[in-house]
């Protein structure tokens, strides 16, 4: 029963957790523009997630006129659930763990592709031509950074020869960060892996679906209240998740040099996660079609090495 | 080479005919129109097929309040037309009035008067690198964190101009024949240090623009404006020197300390929105060399003509037609008056104010057709439009 | 602590859901602190930005001031925002835009009017095209005065704002009266201007007026010259543009404080003969309009040389009322919106221009403002 009472506990703390990741990002962003951020809620502002909450709770549900109603109310629901069900296999420290799969790497990699689906639904369905746009892009994007991502994730999984994310991580604890070794690889690998996730989350410099100054909030133009909040939390889950993923794929998950455990992952994936959101704070975005090249020219022809490599390593490396 | 034709009008039929094409309507509350402007789009996927600009959203008939005002009740009104740069229009008008009525100004009173459009020049420049920063990088993104740095440099400059006016803007200091407000003691050394402080960071904006690939990426070939499209179209201004045409009136039409302080005028030859980026940010360190120059230089004497003008009788004399064009951060700000046609004498007869901003935004269905959505915020914001020039 | 049904604001069924629940009405009062804290320190604004205001409302959340202190993010759409902020001049042809983007906020929401035009029109309140105060149109919570507002008045009129929030849901203030049930449709505004501006009559008319333009001819290509671009060539421009008016178009008046009279027929042919000159920007056009006996109509236009030593040329040409000039759109593209404007402004009709519309001014507006004849103190007529 133990995976039920971790599944609790995970959700309730990514949760909380994403609320203040909220505020951290808030902060964060503020120093860089020499602001303060939110300080009056709260010492430091740090009632300011919950502030948010309560009054999104409280605002209206608009459903626009012309919209698909059925649509339109599943896709912030859905977007949800997927971004929590990618945490499911994330191992926090050895056995905090919801579901240790077999096939670990093959769910985040499949429900973070499902994620496209609720962002087209709400696109198609909020019948705003903005938010049409902004889905179009979503999907184009996704698609085409789903396969360096998926190439990237390929190089820890063929060293350590298992999709288990558990399995992933005693591999690095017996041998080293796949960040750090074997090199060649790895390092380039991890690389490639926090590019694709940031197109995969939607992160500066990768967010044309809901680049607001072409598109008014993309696939969310016409969301209010709660609706709204569910993607805005998922947004931020995903932001999270793939930071977890990361740190437990290429950064050794909880092992480290003294006294391994829990302490060490979410240290790592807060690193990554700050890591993230510095970038979209420093960099402008690209356009659609630069983006389109991009992957297509040079992340995923890069991706196929890689994996080659990796081959190469496991075969005649005799790691 | 024969210019691209404007396309006029968006007609339903194409819409209707060529099933694949949508109709975006781009404003006039948009994120990014820079206040308030509208632009419908025909789309191809993500291709501008055709573009149409509507403005007209913030027209409130400054020309019309002209004909029953007088000449200095006419000065804070003008500052509200390009408030982004609100000094200028004050000088732009009451350099058409004096030349009208033939009033001279004392010499200190020109040199601030420069002084003050070149730090103007400076705080719009800085502006509007901030908000195109916005365009290319959202407001939630690396774009945001631009705009604070330049907003930032921009509160410094307005800090001078409140030492001398006690305004943020809007600052109604210059009147017929000089100015009102005097500087303040130990402004010279003011001035430098803010403007010690901006310059140092000025280099890290033109590495910005020159060594950011995103940033090239985005704007190098995007939204090119031919030499002669832009002469024809009347742009004048940065937009104009972009395009490879040399032509600054601070240098080919001197005008109040310019003839004493020379100018080197920047000039690009790509007419693309780097182009106008690039003149735009050198542009900001030649104001202040110049603003420095000035202060330096600033003479003693008095800041208004001998007589300063109270009454509206005064003005009954005045009659005939002028026509005074400025350089302001947005190019030529022309203003002509048509005077002594009506009984009474202290307002103009008619006033007609030439924006630049006007013609830039005119040139937006000869340049987005071909580009994608996200080309037309950048494009548009690479104009530097002040919605409340251009309607007025 | 007790509230009073009948003043509240409109809340969510979430609110009154918890109110009912047994054992928690004990709690109402914290519940309904809570959730009123909660909704004052997270006030998301749309920022109805015109025009100086709305510069000072940037730099209100920029560096110095940073209205991010209390929690608020400025959103680009109205779906998400709780407060709407109008900074700027409201004309006629927004107004109604901006009740649409106020209709299409979710309850509870708040309207900051920030800025003399915001508040009354300012200086712009009696003239034709402004909205006198946009609490004509929408309900207004908190007026923050100046022209503009410093960044630090704004901070201060969000903090009222909090304070009439939570006195609002302690039943102790009036709310602004836009609970979902009075808040009046679009399309049934009081505002007859409003109202004419959504009619659906008024769109058929466009149509009808664009085909009726577009059988017009469109302007014969813009034959710019290939003239090499450089400071040299504004030497050969003409300098002596009087003895050409005189030999080739027959001036001969030159008054010393007024552009030449040239007679109508020769406008374009002059243009273009500056142009290859060397005039060849396009500066303006000023169109102004001489009642008396006969009505006359003047059109003064405005050419430039480039480069240094750049010189002006200006002409005048004069009609009679009724009759048109020629357009110089086949010469210069920049007098399209030029003389689209002073169609629109003066009623000058110029023969020729491919698409003259409105430009200023609704397309179905009546009347010319620029004319003498226009009260120069005649406000919109339901604003009046
Ligand atoms: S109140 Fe003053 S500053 Fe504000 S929009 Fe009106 S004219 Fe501009």
């Amino acid at each position: 029963m133990h995976w039920l009472l971790w599944s609790v506990v995970i959700i309730t703390v990514l949760m909380t957790t994403t609320a203040w990741a909220l505020w951290l990002e808030r902060k964060l962003a503020a120093r860089m523009g020499s602001r303060l951020g939110p300080t009056m809620v709260g010492r430091h502002g740090l009632l300011q997630p919950i502030a948010d909450l309560l009054k999104l709770l409280q605002k209206e549900d608009i459903l626009p006129e012309a919209a698909d109603g059925a649509l339109f109310n599943l896709a912030p629901i859905l977007t949800a659930v997927f971004a929590i069900a990618t945490v499911a296999v994330v191992p926090f420290g050895e056995g905090v763990i919801a579901a240790d799969l077999d096939i670990g790497v093959l769910w985040v990699l499949a429900f973070g592709g499902l994620m496209v689906i609720p962002v087209w639904m709400a696109g198609w369905a909020s019948n705003n031509k903005f938010a049409l746009l902004g889905g179009m892009r979503a999907v184009a994007q996704a698609v085409s950074y789903e396969v360096p991502l998926v190439l990237a994730s390929m190089v820890p999984v063929i060293l350590a020869g298992s999709m288990s994310m558990t399995d992933i991580v005693h591999y690095q604890q017996q041998h080293s960060w796949i960040a750090l070794w074997p090199t060649l690889p790895g390092l380039p690998a991890f690389l490639l892996f926090l590019l694709a996730s940031l197109a995969e989350s939607n992160r500066i410099p990768f967010d044309i679906p809901e680049a607001e100054s072409e598109l008014v909030a993309g696939v969310s133009t016409e969301y209010t209240g709660m609706k709204f909040g569910l993607f805005y939390m998922a947004e931020y889950i995903h932001t999270l998740v793939s930071s977890a993923i990361g740190a437990a794929l290429f950064l050794g998950g909880w092992s480290g040099p003294f006294a391994p455990g829990l302490h060490w992952m979410l240290l790592k994936t807060l690193g990554l996660f700050v890591f993230i959101y510095v970038v979209r704070w420093t960099l402008l975005r690209f356009r659609q079609d630069q983006l389109m090249r991009l992957a297509w020219v040079w992340l995923v022809p890069m991706g196929l090495v890689l994996v080659f490599m990796a081959a190469v390593v496991v075969v005649w490396g005799g790691a | 080479m024969s210019a691209p034709q404007p396309q006029h009008r968006i007609e339903l039929a194409v819409h209707e005919g060529e099933g694949d094409l949508m109709l975006v309507n781009f404003g006039p509350q948009h994120p990014s129109t820079h206040g308030v402007f509208r632009i419908k789009l025909l789309l191809d996927g993500e291709i501008v097929v055709k573009a149409v600009p509507y403005p007209g959203f913030l027209h409130r008939g400054v020309e019309k309040l002209a004909e029953r005002l007088t000449f200095t009740q006419l000065g804070p009104i003008v500052d509200k037309n390009d408030y982004i740069a609100p000094m200028t229009n004050e000088q732009a008008i009451f350099m058409a009035f004096e030349k009208l009525l033939g009033i001279e100004v004392p010499r200190r009173a020109r040199w601030m008067r420069t002084l003050f459009a070149e730090l103007q020049r400076v705080a719009s420049h800085l502006l509007w690198l901030g908000t195109f920063a916005l365009d290319l990088g959202g407001a939630l993104g690396g774009g945001a964190t631009v705009f604070l740095y330049c907003f930032r440099e921009r509160e410094l400059v307005l800090d001078l101009f409140e030492e001398v006016t006690g305004a943020r803007f809007h600052y109604n200091t210059h009147t017929m024949g000089g100015n009102r407000h005097d500087l303040p003691a130990g402004y010279a050394q003011k001035v430098h240090a803010t403007l010690d402080v901006i310059a140092a960071r000025l280099v890290e904006y033109e590495h910005l623009t020159s060594t950011n690939r995103i940033f090239d990426v985005r704007t190098r070939g995007v939204g090119t404006i031919s030499s002669e499209l832009a002469l024809g179209l009347g742009l004048t201004g940065p937009v104009l020197r972009a395009s490879g045409v040399d032509h600054d009136l601070r240098r080919d039409a001197p005008y109040g300390a310019y003839d004493e302080v020379p100018v080197n005028v920047m000039t690009e030859t790509s007419g693309d929105c780097l182009a106008r980026a690039l003149v735009r940010i050198r542009e900001m360190t030649e104001s202040i060399r110049l603003a420095r120059a000035l202060i330096d230089g600033m003479p003693e004497g008095p800041i208004c003509g001998a007589k300063a003008i109270k009454t509206p009788t005064q003005f009954k004399a005045a009659s005939g037609q002028v026509y005074v064009g400025i350089e302001t951060p947005r190019g030529e700000l022309g203003t002509y008056v048509i005077a002594g046609g009506n009984e009474r004498g202290a307002a103009p007869y008619r006033l007609k104010i030439r924006p630049p901003s006007y013609h830039a935004m005119s040139v937006l269905p000869y340049v987005l057709p071909g580009h994608m959505v996200s080309d037309v915020v950048a494009i548009l914001g690479s104009l530097d439009p002040i919605m409340g020039e251009v309607d007025r | 602590m007790a509230v009073d049904e009948t003043a509240r604001n409109y809340t969510h069924p979430l609110y009154d859901t918890l109110l009912a629940a047994p054992g928690l009405n004990v709690l109402a009062g914290s519940v309904d602190q809570l959730l009123t804290w909660g909704l004052k320190n997270s006030l998301w604004i749309f920022p109805m930005a015109t025009s100086c205001c709305g510069i000072e409302f940037m730099a209100a959340s920029a560096s110095r001031v940073d209205l991010d202190r209390m929690g608020t993010i400025p959103r680009a759409t109205p779906r998400q925002a709780d407060v709407m902020v109008v900074a700027g001049t409201i004309t006629v042809k927004m107004a109604p835009r901006v009740k649409k983007l106020w209709d299409q906020m979710p309850e509870p929401k708040w309207c900051v009017a920030m800025g003399s035009c915001a508040i009354s029109g300012d200086f712009y309140r009696d003239l034709y095209p402004t909205v006198p105060g946009i609490d004509t149109v929408i309900p207004v919570d908190v007026y923050i005065p100046g022209c503009p507002p410093n960044p630090e008045a704004v901070m201060a009129g969000m903090l009222r704002l909090q304070e009439k929030i939570a006195l609002v849901r302690q039943g102790l203030f009036p709310p602004h009266g836009s609970s979902k049930e009075d808040r009046p449709e679009t399309a049934k505004m009081a505002n007859p201007a409003v109202r004419r501006l959504l009619d659906p009559a008024r769109d058929a008319a466009i149509t009808a007026h664009q085909v009726t333009l577009a059988g017009t001819p469109s302007p014969d290509t813009v034959d710019s010259p290939p003239l090499p671009v450089d400071a040299s060539t504004a030497g050969s421009a003409d300098r002596d543009l009087e003895a050409l008016l005189r030999d080739r178009f027959g001036v001969t008046e030159f008054p010393k404080d007024a552009p030449p009279l040239v007679d109508a027929a020769f406008h374009v042919e002059l243009a273009r003969t500056l142009r290859d000159r060397g005039f060849r920007q396009y500066v303006t056009c000023v169109a102004s309009h001489w009642p008396g006996d006969p009505e006359t109509f003047e059109v003064a236009t405005v050419l430039r040389s480039t480069g240094s030593g750049s010189q002006l040329a200006a002409w005048r040409v004069r009609v009679a009322a009724g009759e048109p000039v020629d357009s110089l759109c086949g010469v210069f593209a920049g007098a399209d919106w030029q003389e689209r404007e002073q169609f629109d402004l003066v009623g000058l009709r110029f023969a020729g221009h491919p698409d003259l519309r409105r430009v200023m001014m609704p397309e179905d507006y009546v009347g010319h403002p620029l004319r003498r004849d226009f009260a120069s103190d005649a406000p919109c007529a339901p604003w009046r």
